[in-house]
């Protein structure tokens, strides 16, 4: 004869089996650490050691990490590291924002307007052609060595990714929203900035994301054409003074400052537009 | 006084994307009174979905007129509530926010959007949702939200095209039986476009069959059961059986 288990079995299994559940992800999620770190572990003794142990290999012009964190030190104590990271990024949001706001702006024209479009697809698309570092001699003529000439040239460079991805996504806008919005009575601006602009957000949002990082690639190759101070700047002294461990900090420098501006923005749209992550 | 909404002879043509001239519709006359629930009923292509266009405002016939109230129908407004398929929610603003969308066009005031969008969220059973995304939404539920949007202007007409097609069997069943009853408490005429002779059966009282290439009013069949209609009854069978005969013949 079978015997039916009562309910605090099953209540008793349940806390098992949940138990059991977190355990294995805890494992999991540990030997993954556990892994990410010792590959950063195996990089930098790699990098300590072969300046030691290959004889080709000039430490002047391949420091290992300690000698960089010597300079990393260096450079926080006498302040121009900190210095040169404010003046860069002020550089590439202040860019950033001018060729953003242009971006979405002629996208969001260009794409409600066909004469808008038909009259600026030619230009827009020859000028978005040209690789945004082939003007940085042209802008230092015209602009001097100062703040605006980086300005202008990411703002340039800013200012492409933006418009053509809000134009996609204006055009990708179904006729349903259009036309909701018209039957409850929007007028045409209304609509505009109230359906079409937060409608074509998804789109514009990559668009911003891929500018942000066309954005640094601009800021630095400014910087290391002409410039008296910032990051690119630090690269490019350090260059001449052949301090490669100077120029090691500078890059990482450059590289962390990219990676933690893309978080920020993964960050930000999560907190920004909850509705974004929350759509199919 | 003219009926609320006169189509006379209208006609509407356009280009396929091979570029041949193809008749949406085709000297269409009907005309919808107050308090009516009509039904468009037909294969793709017959153009009850054009014939919806129209009276919504959203695009003009080649031929013929479109009037309500006696005046022709130039543009969208809020007297004519529509409700789409799907995807036609603001996906970036709350159950509540899309619901005062049209409030907030007016300029009405935040207290009073409130209170408003608070009867309609009650009227349509989702107050607990009501800070909720589109995109955390069921599709029954989505559709809910489309219908108190659209009613929020007091509009003398709800234009539905297809509003129910992609919601599950039993959701599609309660979805119906909930506009009917706002059908008969608001005073509201219905245009619902529907493929499916059951719904149109249930819901309406009169129901305009038609026919693709070119589209045309094949007959209008009227449907005098009484509310609540027993979809078991052998006078809804009757009345299935005419509808199904008019469509496929």
């Amino acid at each position: 004869m079978s015997v039916e288990h009562d309910a605090d079995h099953w209540a008793r299994e349940e806390e098992r089996f949940l138990r059991a559940l977190q355990a294995a992800k805890r494992r999991r999620i540990l030997v993954q650490l556990a892994l990410n770190a010792l590959g950063i572990v195996l990089f930098l003794l790699a990098w300590e050691m072969s300046p030691r142990i290959i004889p080709w290999l000039n430490p002047i012009l391949f420091p290992p990490p300690t000698e960089t964190l010597h300079a990393l030190q260096e450079l926080i104590d006498s302040g121009e590291l900190v210095n040169g990271i404010a003046i860069s990024l002020r550089r590439a949001l202040i860019g950033f924002v001018i060729g953003s706001l242009l971006g979405i702006l002629v996208g969001l024209l260009s794409g409600q307007i066909a004469a808008i479009q038909y009259l600026t697809d030619p230009l827009l698309h020859g000028f978005r052609a040209i690789p945004a570092i082939a003007l940085v001699p042209l802008s230092l003529l015209w602009f001097g060595i100062g703040e605006a000439s980086k300005v202008a040239l990411i703002a340039w460079g800013a200012f492409y990714p933006v418009w053509l991805n809000t134009y996609t996504g204006v055009r990708n806008v179904p006729d349903a929203l259009h036309r909701s919005a018209a039957s409850l009575g929007a007028l045409p601006h209304q609509a505009m900035f109230l359906v079409v602009l937060p409608a074509s957000l998804p789109f514009i949002l990559v668009g911003l994301r891929q500018a942000v990082g066309i954005a640094l690639i601009v800021l630095v190759a400014a910087e290391l054409a002409g410039s008296s101070s910032g990051v690119g700047y630090l690269i490019a002294t350090s260059h001449q003074l052949f301090r490669v461990d100077i120029m090691f900090v500078g890059i990482a420098t450059l590289g962390f400052l990219g990676f933690m501006v893309d978080r920020l923005f993964a960050l930000a749209q999560t907190y920004f537009f909850p509705w974004y992550t929350g759509a199919k | 006084m003219p009926a609320l909404i006169e189509i006379k002879n209208v006609s509407k043509i356009y280009a396929t994307s091979d570029e041949r001239p193809t008749w949406a519709l085709q000297d269409v006359s009907v005309d919808i009174e107050r308090g009516e629930f009509i039904c468009a009923i037909g294969p793709s292509g017959c153009g009850k979905t054009t014939l919806l266009n129209i009276i919504g405002g959203f695009i003009e016939p080649t031929e013929g007129t479109a009037r309500r109230n006696g005046e022709i129908i130039d543009k969208p407004g809020p007297d004519r509530g529509v409700v789409f398929q799907e995807y036609a929610l603001f996906a970036w603003l709350s159950a509540r926010e899309n619901i005062e969308f049209a409030m907030r066009l007016k300029g009405v005031p935040k207290k009073e959007r409130r209170e408003r969008s608070d009867r309609y969220l009650e009227m349509i059973g989702l107050k607990r949702a009501a800070d909720r995304y589109p995109g955390e939404l069921s599709g029954g539920m989505r559709q809910r939200v489309a219908v108190a949007r659209a009613l929020i202007n007091e509009p003398e007409i709800l234009l539905m095209d297809e509003p129910f097609a992609a919601v599950d069997a039993m959701t599609r069943a309660t979805l119906q039986e909930e506009l009917l009853k706002l059908w008969q408490g608001l005073n509201l005429s219905v245009l619902f476009i529907t493929h499916n002779i059951e719904e149109a059966v249930f819901l309406s009282t009169r129901i305009v069959v038609m026919t693709p290439h070119p589209g045309k009013i094949k007959t209008v069949v009227p449907v005098d059961l009484p509310f609540p209609r027993d979809r078991g009854s052998p006078e809804f069978g009757a009345v299935y059986a005419r509808v199904n005969k008019a469509f496929h013949s």
